[in-house]
């Protein structure tokens, strides 16, 4: 690859997609002025597929290949001044757990678009260029080093989001779209407030604005990581300045996009409603968002007020699961069923970030990837037999395994991924998940532990009912099974599956690292986290060891 | 006249609009007489020698805001020396000046252009709409850089008079009509407050001037906090700050939409300004009290335009209250009151220059054969048969709902980061869940546009004029948004400069 790609790798795999969409649009807007016949819808289609294949390529062998799993710290950094005298910088780079998710956003894009190939009927042109524009945002905000830039991505990647729902999506869709974007920005601008404060302060540190969140050499003033809080507030130190406060107002954040518990009734609306590349890539990643956000920003930020949120947090992600689990079982449509399993699959997620310890935040990074990758298939595969019977109701199938054997096979393989069945990626997760939470508090593992047993409850008992049993309704009889693009999509989406399952160690060797530094950056800024060893004061006159977030310092082991 | 006193590189600015007028009138008794006989009869824009009218205009306000751009790169100050006084100025011209010239210019001209094509399908196509629109920017341009309270006051009233005059423009429709008189009538009651204010500051202090006003301000002194309030309220109506903004949806609503754009932008901008100066520099570091009031007067403002704008159903109305809470938005910044919140203040003004003129802009280009499509019903489908259009409304609306990538977004993130580093994280989050609320009703107009089949498919064509401001709205609402601050083009320096060149 040419030099001049390699400087600047996620700069190219992050616009590429926006390339692409502006290109196609340009093409239009030529063409309007050529008066020409603009370029037909299925012309886009093959143009934003073969943008998102590119892309995705560019990261297998641009970021994956280059990327050292035995460096702790970010790489392929890249800093380019954009408000500089706001501190505010064009700053990306990943480390293992935003590697992982790029990855998966990549790799869902393509597939998600010929999943979707015959399944929009109108504006389908609109459809192509807001799901390139939605892709860059993803990838925007995973590798963005500067907080600022995160937040510009974070919020941008709504507007596509809530035009795919609304416009593409089923009856509701106005009432779903409109939702979801509230509910996001309830929490995004509280989240903008904490981030000023937290501005402010790292000023006040500093003597510098500066919204790096690494020090990348060039910077002045203090790393946003490194900003010491205040944790208890008093003479000289406001509620809002404490970290208690600030965490909560980023939980807030993160948690709606998660979406844990009490917060998350947005999303039933939002997947029901939405298109199903829309479900895709708003299970498979925008509600990675919330979870990455959790890891990359509010716990290294407050790490003392982490420590604090532990037990609701705890308590809030065993509600997910088990009143997730609980409202999937007794679902009538399937795809309402596998939205609520998300609520609860996501508690273990957040269940294994609170654990804060390796096991629990590696399973957690890695199950954000499994969770993507089954549920997404799971989405598509409601699609495909949406797109043949038009209704989703559990009651309306049965034996559906008779007219299309090949279906139920895959569905049932998705299934036991999602399920957690050894050898299927669900099952490194789950136990890695378990392994933590059980380190950290086993009661809490024991009743987490409830959630595995229900998941299984809930998909098998969806499983047999769709798909065996005597064929009851005439017109499931002349189903006609998936074809080879549908074939295609869904195998491609089981082999990670596999892979991972199987040989979880490129994967986890990626993440393990980098959670590491999360942890100990953690302890270091005062939260007692068994098995770290706790900086007894830290403080802004001390030298800050900030060493292992930048690469260059670190070094080979 | 001796130029000390009279310093042309201050008056000319006003002077060269208040000439333009003039020509305006002269030039509609010559040219029009051609016109009157023809086929549509008085003010239908049939003859041609309006519309040429009307682009000779666009260029006089233009020429007008390239004086003003020549002279925002100065840092000079320099005054009109009242003759009993020749010690105390009472035009300024420093960077804060020129850049609020530079802003209302701008507000003006664009709503100058959106008029060309417009005020034929009211069939209200008369010269004299250009005069009074020159005339009322040569108000502003006066109190701008004002340092007095007496030119303050004729500015001001140079600036009101004719926006009544223009807000009953359509004369034959009961709404103009009934927006036109409310505003005179609301309009004077402000002005007394106001001149009531004035005439008690000078009882408490001996002097009309902002520099004396300060020495002698005593804020113990009733007399002199019930002149500053009645002053700051006399202004508050201008800005259209609750409790203060009854008038404001009526009038937007009623006004021809032309008159609604260039009153919710260059009017509210100049009120803006001049009370960002005499806040500076009329008192004393310090006055607790008004901060006090301004945090009030921001959240109000904030929570109750936001809050009646989810209930309209009339764009007009609904950009009403929206042009309420960002005046709220505004107060932030005044509650604030540091140099780094009245930077942001004046950015934000820039920024909604355009965000507003855009979206006013676009029901303007809807409006054809006499009929305005300024229901959201009207907008349902939109992006369907008008999809350039429909892209474009739902860029500016996501500009004044604040969402990055939008000149709104660095606005509103300057005005709260101010806020906060001036310890008002309280006013901040009131004003973040205010916009929270803003979202949902932004949201209606890409939802009706988008996500509803069109009612008709009638909608117009856009004019060139049109076209061509709707284009400069949205490249300076996201190319700002994106890059605010480029060598070529500093806006936030220049803010910046602008604010710290008042103490």
């Amino acid at each position: 690859m040419e030099s001049w790609l390699q400087g600047s790798i996620l700069t190219w795999v992050t616009f590429l997609p926006l390339a692409t969409a502006f290109g196609l649009l340009g093409s239009t807007l030529l063409a309007l002025f050529l008066k020409t016949k603009p370029l037909s819808p299925t012309v886009w289609k093959a143009v934003a597929l073969a943008g998102t294949l590119l892309t995705f390529l560019l990261s297998v062998f641009g970021v994956w290949a280059r990327f050292d799993p035995e460096q702790s710290g970010f790489q392929l950094l890249e800093r380019v001044p954009w408000m500089a005298e706001w501190g505010i910088n064009y700053f990306v780079g990943v480390d293992g757990i935003s590697l992982v998710l790029v990855m998966l956003t990549t790799f869902l894009m393509p597939v998600v678009i010929v999943a979707s190939w015959n399944d929009i009927g109108r504006s389908r042109r609109t459809y192509v260029f807001f799901m390139l524009f939605l892709e860059t945002g993803m990838l925007g905000a995973f590798t963005a080093l500067n907080l600022f830039q995160f937040y510009v991505f974070w919020e941008v990647m709504l507007i596509p989001m809530y035009f795919v729902i609304g416009i593409w999506g089923g009856p509701r869709r106005v009432y779903a779209a409109v939702k979801f974007f509230l509910f996001t920005m309830v929490g995004s601008l509280l989240m903008l407030v904490a981030m000023l404060v937290l501005y402010w302060a790292n000023f006040e540190q500093g003597g510098a604005l500066n919204f790096d969140l690494i020090d990348a050499g060039a910077a002045q003033g203090v790393a946003i990581l490194d900003t010491v809080l205040p944790v208890e507030s008093g003479e000289g130190t406001p509620w809002w300045a404490t970290q208690f406060w600030l965490f909560a107002a980023f939980a807030v954040a993160f948690g709606v996009k998660v979406p844990v518990f009490p917060l998350h009734t947005w999303l039933p609306d939002a997947h029901v409603e939405a298109p199903t590349a829309g479900s895709v890539v708003l299970a498979g990643v925008l509600l990675k968002m919330g979870t990455y956000g959790f890891v990359r920003f509010a716990l290294p930020l407050f790490p003392v007020a982490a420590v604090t949120f532990v037990p609701l947090m705890f308590g809030l992600a065993l509600v997910g699961i088990v009143y997730g689990s609980l409202v999937a079982m007794i679902q009538k449509d399937v795809k309402k069923l596998v939205a609520y399993s998300s609520v609860a699959h996501l508690g273990f997620v957040m269940l294994g970030l609170f654990a804060l310890n390796l096991q629990g935040v590696t399973g957690s990074v890695l199950q954000m990837v499994n969770h993507g990758l089954t549920t997404g298939a799971l989405f598509i595969l409601v699609g495909f037999i949406y797109e043949r019977r038009h209704t989703r109701d559990i009651a309306d199938f049965g034996g559906i395994a008779r007219p299309m054997p090949v279906y139920a096979a895959l569905f049932g393989i998705v299934t036991m991924a999602s399920i957690g069945l050894p050898s299927l990626n669900g099952f490194v997760g789950e136990i890695l998940i378990l392994l933590g939470t059980f380190q950290a508090d086993r009661w809490v593992a024991v009743v987490a532990t409830s959630g595995v047993v229900l998941a299984a409850a809930y998909m098998l008992w969806l499983y047999r009912r769709v798909m065996f049993g005597p064929v009851v309704h005439p017109e499931n009889r002349g189903l006609i099974d998936l074809d080879w693009r549908e074939r295609l999509v869904v195998v491609v989406m089981i082999l990670p599956m596999i892979w991972i399952g199987v040989q979880p160690g490129p994967v986890l060797r990626r993440i393990e690292p980098s959670v590491a530094v999360v942890l100990d950056h953690m302890a270091q800024r005062g939260a007692a986290l068994p098995g770290r060893a706790v900086d007894p004061e830290p403080g802004p006159d001390e030298p800050v060891e900030t060493a292992r977030w930048t690469p260059d310092v670190e070094g080979a082991p | 006249m001796d130029p000390a006193l009279l310093n042309p590189s201050v008056v000319a600015p006003p002077a060269w609009l208040g000439l333009g007028a003039m020509a305006v009138l002269l030039g509609e008794v010559f040219l029009s007489r051609s016109g009157r006989g023809g086929p549509g009869g008085p003010g239908s824009g049939q003859d041609v020698s309006e519309l040429r009218l009307g682009t000779t205009l666009a260029g006089l306000a233009l020429a007008a805001l390239v004086l003003a751009l020549y002279t925002a790169g100065a840092s000079f100050v320099a005054g009109v020396h009242a003759p009993f006084n020749p010690m105390r100025p009472m035009l300024q011209m420093d960077p804060l000046s020129s850049a609020a010239m530079v802003i209302v210019a701008t507000g003006a001209a664009l709503a100058v252009m959106l008029s060309i094509t417009y005020l034929p399908v009211l069939r209200i196509n008369h010269g004299e709409y250009y005069a009074l629109v020159l005339l009322s920017t040569a108000g502003m341009l006066v109190m701008v850089c004002s340092v007095d309270l007496l030119s303050l006051f004729m500015g001001l009233e140079l600036m009101s008079i004719p926006v009544y005059v223009l807000a009953g423009f359509d004369r034959r429709k009961l709404r103009s009509n009934e927006a036109g008189m409310k505003y005179f009538l609301i309009g004077a009651f402000a002005t007394a407050l106001l001149l009531y204010g004035m005439a008690l500051l000078y009882g408490a202090t001996g002097h009309t001037d902002f520099a004396g006003i300060r020495e002698g301000f005593d804020p113990e002194s009733g007399l002199a906090m019930s002149g500053l309030g009645l002053v700051v309220a006399g202004l508050a109506f201008k800005i259209s700050a609750v409790p203060f903004h009854q008038w404001s949806p009526d009038v937007y609503e009623g006004a021809p939409t032309s008159v609604t754009a260039f009153m919710s932008v260059a009017v509210k901008s100049a009120a803006v300004v001049i009370l960002v100066r005499f806040v500076a520099l009329a008192l004393p570091e310090s006055t607790g009290a008004l901060e006090e009031a301004f945090w009030w007067l921001a959240a109000l403002t904030m929570v109750v335009g936001n809050v009646m704008a989810v209930i309209q159903t009339n764009v007009k109305r609904l950009l009403a209250y929206s042009s309420i809470a960002h005046a709220g938005y505004l107060l932030v910044g005044f509650a604030t009151g540091t140099e780094a919140a009245r930077a942001a203040i004046l950015f934000y003004l820039l920024a909604y220059t355009f965000m507003n003129l855009g979206a006013f802009g676009i029901v303007v280009a809807l409006a054809r054969g006499g009929r305005e499509h300024e229901k959201i019903d009207d907008f349902a489908g939109l992006a369907r048969v008008r999809p350039v259009l429909a892209g474009l409304m739902t860029l500016f609306v996501l500009g004044l709902a604040g969402i990055p990538g939008t000149v709104g977004f660095i606005g509103k993130f300057q005005l709260f980061s101010a806020a906060v580093a001036g310890g008002l994280v309280e006013l901040a989050i009131v004003g973040v869940l205010a916009s929270v609320v803003s979202v949902y009703y932004y949201l209606r107009l890409p939802v009706a546009m988008y996500m509803r089949d069109p009612l008709d498919d009638t909608a117009a064509e856009a004019s060139t004029s049109e076209v061509v401001v709707l284009t400069l709205c949205a490249v300076a609402v996201l190319a700002l948004g994106l890059w605010p601050n480029t060598p070529t083009l500093p806006l936030l320096d220049w803010a910046q400069a602008a604010s710290s060149a008042i103490p």
